[in-house]
């Protein structure tokens, strides 16, 4: 009887010993390649900013967080993991619960989720999936639940797979975004989450609670926007380290996150006033869209621009493992619960530029961004990332690359996959680009 | 000319390394004298020009060492020419095995090379260049100069690429140097073979000689597909003429011919390497000397 309960939808069961082996193999072999990443960042900025320090240390996944977060799970606080950048922190934070992204970047953990799921699908999702069969996440491990978001097909399914081990809460994202109806179906998914929530912590998620958690965001908010006002002149930072920077706020604690990335803002505004910059300022600007791009494995593409020969530096991004997590703040008229939870539901919403959704403009949101940044912060090239798999972003580069053209900016698909093997083709690809640029620029 | 091939070899897949000199050219110790070395994954040439114009090259075999094979292959074009490494002004290394050329004073990609290299063999109204090298395979768009505009590269697989014929050529036992010729030899075009992956066209190619197909139709309807392969890449950068084929299978004149035929194009013909022309294999090689040039003229003038 009770077998039948505990029998698993899709997962095979591993033994311990497996698990244990698979687990401490890829464990040893990731933090191998953190360090080496890291003391590449350093290597290629002589000059990196100091303030960074903290971002290493957080980018440590086994590291200090790691034990802070299983600290505050005995004290008896909840942690709620999620897999897109819809689920609305805000409502986590308020109920006293500490809220984990937990999409997975390393390279070796797809092989596993290759036992469960095709190798066309998306490795983003295939990695999540092996990552969960082996307990190699800290964040995932010691989620109390999770929020599943079905945005994509391949998210959509890995939701349903997670149930194998850990209570899912699904949320249905509406697939066209600027109608009354779709408004309101997401503020009703708001809503139930809400409860769901408030069931588990145990915490009622009073008006005052919700407004102290969205003034956090907020300023999380300002101070990601400080540091992008900085990217805009001459590069004072490299993008992999701003990018790192960003992409640790999914899983650290918001008011330190804050803190900190203010005090390097602090060090940046003394470099622009010394004229300190990170690279010489001929050097090719990028900007990334795509795909997301998890740490610790998947830092690929930012190292190979920012290592190249010509070397290219990244000052803006459209991805929602970077900027997206940050860029737009919850905006409320009047603190009722109410408008809170509208415009909650408003923000991760309607400011979305993922490519899950379908209009009848093409998307005309995620074009917008693109222009914006592209003449903010004065790109001379965009690179297109995608991983095999991943259907929409594939499908939207032809827009994408339309538009493009037209504004006279080259933009590049750079295709790949979770793995090393093809590194030294893509540096080709990434190289000649790069080559490309430097010749409108100089030659 | 030097030359190494057995006459009576079986290895089907070897094709001819050799050296050329232009023996009418001089230098002079003043002369700009700068060198190219294109290392690729299956062949490494080298190319000395003499103030921007050639003087000699080289081609062979890529071994398993770079750098090894880059400074063999700088040597064999050298060969006869009373230069010595010093003589070069400026070496600039490309291909895959480019940031291991140990004489190199900077690397360049073999795309910026190959659209440079076109422009100098075919010039300045080249506008698409299709570059198939060893192990892969780039569409390269260009402007008057020889500056790329745009370019795709295909993933890492090697289907269509110069190492996917040498597999032909070792499973049908036909000289590489042979195997566009025979391609050719049908009366009727098959349709392709239906996987493009080399692994799977063999099996696939295995299949048709058991059921009795001759090797040059089992040839046409492998060559096919990789040409509508290639011809799809060139379609996806826009195919503007002057429209040209670098790299080692240019000199396959079965590909040649079903590019046209696929994308309704004439190509530019290529120079007879065999008859004293220059050799569509060196483009990348003669790319990156002239871009040795230009940095060396940069250089001094700073």
């Amino acid at each position: 009887m009770k077998k039948q309960n505990t029998q698993k939808k899709y997962v095979p069961e591993l033994s311990q010993k497996e698990i244990d082996e698979l687990s401490n193999s890829i464990k040893t072999s990731s933090q191998k390649i953190v360090a080496e990443t890291i003391k590449r960042m350093k290597e290629s900025d002589k000059n990196r900013p100091k303030t960074m320090k903290y971002f290493d240390e957080m980018a440590d996944l086994f590291g200090k967080r790691e034990k802070e977060i299983i600290e505050a799970k005995k004290s008896g606080k909840k942690i709620i993991g999620y897999l897109c950048l819809f689920a609305p922190i805000e409502l986590i934070l308020a109920a006293d619960a500490i809220p984990v992204r937990i999409n997975s970047g390393w390279y070796d953990a797809t092989k596993i989720g290759d036992r469960v799921v095709p190798v066309e699908v998306c490795p983003v999702i295939r990695s999540t999936i092996g990552a969960k069969m082996v307990s190699l996440s800290p964040f995932l491990e010691n989620s109390d639940a999770i929020i599943s978001v079905l945005t994509c097909d391949a998210m959509t399914k890995l939701g349903e797979i997670l149930t194998d081990y850990t209570p899912i809460w699904q949320m249905t994202i509406p697939r066209i975004k600027d109608s009354d109806q779709a408004l309101r179906l997401w503020i009703e998914e708001i809503k139930s989450i809400k409860k769901e929530i408030e069931k588990l912590t145990g915490n009622k998620i009073t008006r005052k609670k919700l407004r102290r958690a969205i003034e956090l965001t907020q300023k999380a908010t300002k101070a990601f926007r400080r540091l992008q006002q900085l990217r805009k002149g001459n590069p004072v930072i490299m993008g992999r380290d701003a990018m790192l920077a960003i992409q640790t706020y999914i899983w650290d604690d918001v008011e330190r996150w804050t803190k900190n990335t203010n005090k390097l803002c602090d060090e940046l505004e003394k470099r622009v006033k010394n004229k300190d910059w990170s690279v010489p300022p001929d050097t090719p600007r990028v900007l990334i869209t795509g795909t997301p791009m998890f740490w610790p494995d998947n830092w690929k593409v930012p190292s190979l621009v920012e290592e190249a020969n010509p070397k290219g530096v990244i000052l803006a991004d459209e991805i929602c493992s970077s900027e997206r997590i940050l860029n737009d703040p919850v905006g409320v008229d009047e603190w009722s619960m109410n408008d809170m939870l509208n415009a909650i539901g408003e923000r991760y919403l309607m400011a979305s530029t993922c490519a899950c959704f379908s209009s009848t403009d093409g998307n005309e949101d995620r074009i917008n961004w693109l222009i914006t940044k592209i003449k903010d912060h004065k790109i001379d090239g965009v690179i297109y990332y995608v991983v095999r798999g991943c259907m929409l972003y594939a499908m939207e580069y032809t827009r994408v690359k339309k538009v493009l053209d037209q504004l006279n900016i080259p933009v590049y698909y750079l295709d790949t996959e979770y793995t090393r093997e093809d590194v030294g083709q893509m540096k080709t690809r990434v190289e000649a680009f790069l080559e490309m640029l430097t010749a409108r620029i100089d030659f | 000319m030097s030359e190494t091939k057995n006459k009576d070899s079986t290895e089907f897949w070897r094709w001819q390394e050799y050296q050329r000199v232009i023996k009418e050219k001089t230098w002079k110790d003043k002369d700009i004298i700068t060198a190219g070395v294109d290392v690729g994954s299956v062949g490494s040439k080298a190319t000395i020009l003499i103030n921007g114009e050639i003087y000699s090259w080289g081609i062979m075999r890529t071994g398993s060492n770079s750098p090894e094979s880059a400074i063999k292959v700088l040597d064999f074009a050298m060969k006869g020419t009373d230069l010595c490494l010093d003589d070069l002004k400026y070496v600039v290394g490309t291909g895959y095995g480019r940031v291991n050329v140990p004489m190199a004073n900077k690397a360049i990609t073999e795309i910026a090379c190959h659209a440079k290299g076109a422009n100098y063999i075919w010039g300045s109204k080249v506008r698409t260049v299709l570059d198939v090298g060893g192990q892969d395979i780039k569409a390269i768009h260009c402007d008057e100069t020889g500056r790329v505009t745009s370019f795709l590269m295909n993933d890492k697989c090697a289907a269509g690429t110069g190492r996917g014929m040498e597999i032909f050529a070792d499973l049908l036992q036909i000289p590489i140097e042979k195997i566009g010729e025979v391609s050719l030899n049908v009366d009727k075009e098959p349709p392709p073979v239906s996987c493009t992956c080399v692994a799977f066209a063999k099996t696939e190619a295995v299949g048709l000689l058991r059921k009795g197909w001759s090797k040059e139709m089992v040839l046409a309807a492998y060559t096919r597909a990789m040409a509508i392969r290639m011809s799809n890449l060139v379609n996806r950068v826009g195919l503007e003429k002057e429209f040209v084929i670098t790299g080692g299978q240019s000199k396959n004149a079965g590909i040649v011919k079903r590019i046209e035929n696929v994308l309704n194009v004439e190509t530019l013909p290529s120079p007879n390497w065999e008859t004293g022309g220059l050799d569509p294999m060196i483009a990348g090689a003669i790319g990156a000397a002239l871009f040795a040039k230009a940095l060396y003229l940069k250089n001094q003038k700073n």
